[in-house]
């Protein structure tokens, strides 16, 4: 190897614009406001836990919920660095963004990329107004890591397609407008050749949303019953037939955010925080040190994705490293804040004090390592991408 | 009957399996080595190199196990000659930083008003105890030298021939020498006072410059194992094919990939100095050090038995994180320092200082 061979661990150099600068100072004055309204509380796992539709457009208002789609669209034509200052800003303030998280981050883009004229003029302005929440409708009973198998089907109609099947761990569907569901349109011999998307709208008639609970109790994910849905033409995402292609050309995305390591922040805030009232001990500091050094690595690969989808690229293999990294992470550094200063999780401590923030970010720790594609199925994305290259 | 030949006649052992320079055949413009006693082949980056170079020329160094101190040349030993104001000599140097000296003026009685204030005529010093461990002191031309002397932080410099050498190595067995200085005088042109912020800096340097030559050992650990994991076929298939395989691979791959991103995060903020500098040093050493054990491991165990034996080149990178790992400050102490400055409404600020 030498210097001039792109090293398959070399994530290009992070320069962010000038005006990210100004924009994280605008976005901590913004987190000031609403932390005095007493909705920013600095919870672990916000963008999943957190929904506040008056938050999401709130945050709109400012241009900061589609910020990426082009202006005339209703997006404030700003780029991915310059989305990614906002939401790692979100993140680690533990504000709730779950509502408009979908929709930010994948709807949006995607139906800018895909979607018709008339989709994108419909549905983009309303998801930049932080007024339109979308759902990712892909696993089901039957298909977690092996998607391709799904069998949710879309039958031909005069006027469109009929949807019927099952949909698991729909996060937010009872809350939400629309759903980007992945279904089967043909029975061809190549199985990922047959899976088209579409935007269903959630409160059709034939949709059954059916709560599943986690184990901690709360309501956040939803069994979501298709039953005979109609779905009109314009309603399909992209080509027919192109479902897959669409779905994993959104990886990379998806993979890399500040979401994939920055779920259970707020309890190493929280931490600090303890730590504040007495001398730490030399384990303590160790500990401290050692996780903010890996949080800060992590994030220099996250940028450096962030950065390659900037410029252009699609680095799938290190959005799925990024995933791997950051994702144990989150469930590392709640096992570390938990040795190091020794405190009973109580669920029904005070919401937010250091107990309850535990409670919540272990009750939740389980999902870390799942959600968006394991983590064991990211390593073998990982150890193709670089055996490809040789 | 020879133990190392079978029966076509065809011997296990390469002949020459144990010469190590074969190992380092793809050596060329950053280093051209042939043995450990001829320092001056390797060719250092130029003088006017940026950090960022500096620093991807010591990946490269370590990536290749380079039997030469071009990390500590050139990361640590001339910029701090440059920036005390002494002339930087040439060939490979190197550096002790806050070692246990005892030292005193040599000239304390000619004059109490020379330049070196009330203690002597001149800043010529009297230096007298050991440094320790002191990376190359063997091949080095000049060793710099970072103390407190009476009137404060000092910063000379001494050629290793002025001193009783004890060789020694680390687990790569690359020379730690012991200098002894029994007493020796430094004179005043070598010596400079410096202040405690530049004692900081060499400290950082240091810590960067081994950092780096980690990152360049666990990239190589990762080339070395993905090239032996398609390679070797058991069951019928490369060991690649294998999920137990893969998912340990890719730790190992995103293990060194981390070195690498806290490396280049630090190179910036090590010009500008200050906090952003202290930060992402501290956080680029805590995290190659720590990075050491899961790589090692890792890249051990997808080698097999072939990978403990010279047989391999992987001990040239493993044995050298083992020990890197501790040099310049393991990662407690980075870690200590790291996470000294941080409170509950720092922290956030203090990870986005950099981009
Ligand atoms: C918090 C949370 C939120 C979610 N939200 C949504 C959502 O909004 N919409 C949606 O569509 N889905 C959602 N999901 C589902 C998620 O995408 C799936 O959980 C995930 O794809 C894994 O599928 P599975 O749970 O069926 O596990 P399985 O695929 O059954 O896997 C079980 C175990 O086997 C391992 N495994 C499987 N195949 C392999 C293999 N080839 N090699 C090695 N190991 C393997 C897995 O890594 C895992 O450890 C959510 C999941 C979670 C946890």
């Amino acid at each position: 190897m030498s210097p001039s061979t792109p090293s398959p661990i070399a994530f290009p150099d992070i320069v962010l614009p000038e005006s990210a600068r100004r924009l994280r100072a605008e976005v901590r004055a913004f987190l000031d406001e609403e932390r005095a309204r007493g909705t920013v509380l600095g919870r672990p796992d916000s963008w999943l836990a957190g929904w506040d539709d008056g938050f999401s457009r709130r945050l709109a208002e400012r241009g900061w919920v589609g910020m990426a789609l082009p202006t005339e669209y209703g997006g404030a034509g700003r780029g991915f660095l310059e989305r990614y200052v906002v939401i790692e800003e979100l993140l680690a303030a533990g504000a709730p963004v779950s509502a408009h998280w979908v929709s930010d981050r994948q709807a949006g883009p995607s139906i800018l990329q895909h979607g018709t004229e008339e989709q994108r003029r419909f549905f983009l302005p309303e998801i930049a107004a932080g007024q339109c929440f979308f759902s990712i409708g892909m696993s089901e009973k039957s298909s977690g890591s092996d998607l391709a198998s799904v069998s949710t089907r879309a039958q031909r109609t005069t006027d469109g397609w009929r949807l019927t099947g099952t949909k698991m761990w729909t996060g937010g569907a009872h809350v939400n407008d629309y759903a980007i569901v992945l279904a089967r349109t043909d029975d061809a011999e190549d199985r990922h050749a047959g899976l088209s998307q579409f935007i269903v709208d959630l409160r059709a008639p034939g949709v059954r949303v059916e709560p599943i609970h986690l184990m901690s109790g709360e309501h956040r994910f939803n069994a979501v019953h298709l039953e005979g849905v109609d779905v009109p033409d314009g309603m399909l995402l992209g080509q027919q037939g192109d479902g897959w292609k669409q779905v994993t050309g959104e990886l990379a995305f998806e993979r890399s955010g500040p979401e994939r390591y920055l779920s259970t922040f707020p309890l190493l805030i929280s931490l600090l925080r303890e730590l504040e009232q007495r001398p730490p001990t030399a384990e303590q500091l160790t500990q401290v040190g050692v996780l903010t050094a890996r949080l800060h690595s992590i994030r220099r690969l996250s940028l450096g994705v962030a950065a390659a989808l900037d410029a252009g690229s699609a680095p799938d293999t290190q959005a799925a490293l990024v995933k791997d990294l950051g994702t144990r992470l989150e469930g590392t550094l709640t096992d570390t804040v938990r040795s190091i200063l020794p405190t009973p999780a109580d669920p029904h401590a005070t919401p937010g004090t250091h107990p309850e923030l535990l409670a919540f970010a272990l009750l939740h720790s389980p999902g870390y390592t799942l959600r968006g594609g394991t983590n064991e199925i990211l390593r073998g994305i990982i150890t193709r991408g670089l055996e490809q290259r040789r | 009957m020879n133990t190392h030949t079978i029966d076509t006649g065809t011997p296990v052992i390469p002949a020459d399996a144990y010469d190590t320079t074969v190992f380092y055949a793809d050596a060329d413009a950053i280093a051209t080595v042939t043995n450990t006693t001829a320092p001056d082949a390797v060719a250092l980056p130029c003088q006017d190199a940026s950090t960022a170079e500096l620093l991807a020329a010591a990946q490269e160094a370590g990536h290749r196990a380079v039997p030469a101190p071009l990390a500590e040349t050139a990361l640590v030993a001339r910029p701090l000659l440059r920036r005390a104001g002494l002339p930087v000599p040439d060939g490979p140097l190197s550096y002790a930083i806050a070692p246990e000296l005892t030292i005193r003026y040599a000239h304390p009685a000619a004059s109490p008003v020379g330049s070196a204030g009330c203690l002597g005529h001149d800043d010529s010093l009297l230096v007298t105890g050991t440094l320790r461990r002191v990376p190359w002191a063997r091949a080095a031309t000049a060793v710099v030298v970072l103390a407190t002397a009476p009137s404060g932080p000092v910063l000379f410099t001494l050629t290793p021939d002025q001193a009783i050498l004890t060789p020694g190595g680390n687990l790569a067995e690359e020379p730690r020498d012991d200098l002894h200085l029994a007493p020796l005088e430094i004179p005043a042109a070598q010596v400079r006072r410096i202040s405690p912020e530049l004692l900081d800096e060499a400290r950082l340097r240091a810590a960067l410059a081994r950092s780096a030559l980690i990152a360049g050992a666990a990239e190589r650990c990762v080339d070395l194992t993905v090239a032996h994991t398609t390679a070797r076929t058991q069951f019928g298939r490369p060991l690649s094919r294998f999920q137990a395989v893969k998912q340990e691979e890719a730790r190992l791959i995103e293990e060194a990939a981390l070195v690498r991103a806290a490396v280049h995060a630090a190179a910036a903020p090590l010009d500008t100095g200050g906090a952003a500098a202290h930060f992402t040093v501290a956080a680029a050493k805590t995290q190659a050090s720590a990075s050491a054990a899961e790589v090692t491991r890792i890249a051990h165990q997808l080698h097999g038995a072939i990978g403990i034996t010279r047989l391999n080149p992987l001990h040239l990178a493993t044995t050298r994180l083992w020990s890197w790992r501790d040099e310049d400050g393991d990662e407690t102490y980075w870690a200590h320092r790291l996470a000294r400055p941080l409170t509950a409404t720092a922290l956030w600020p203090t990870l986005t200082t950099t981009p």
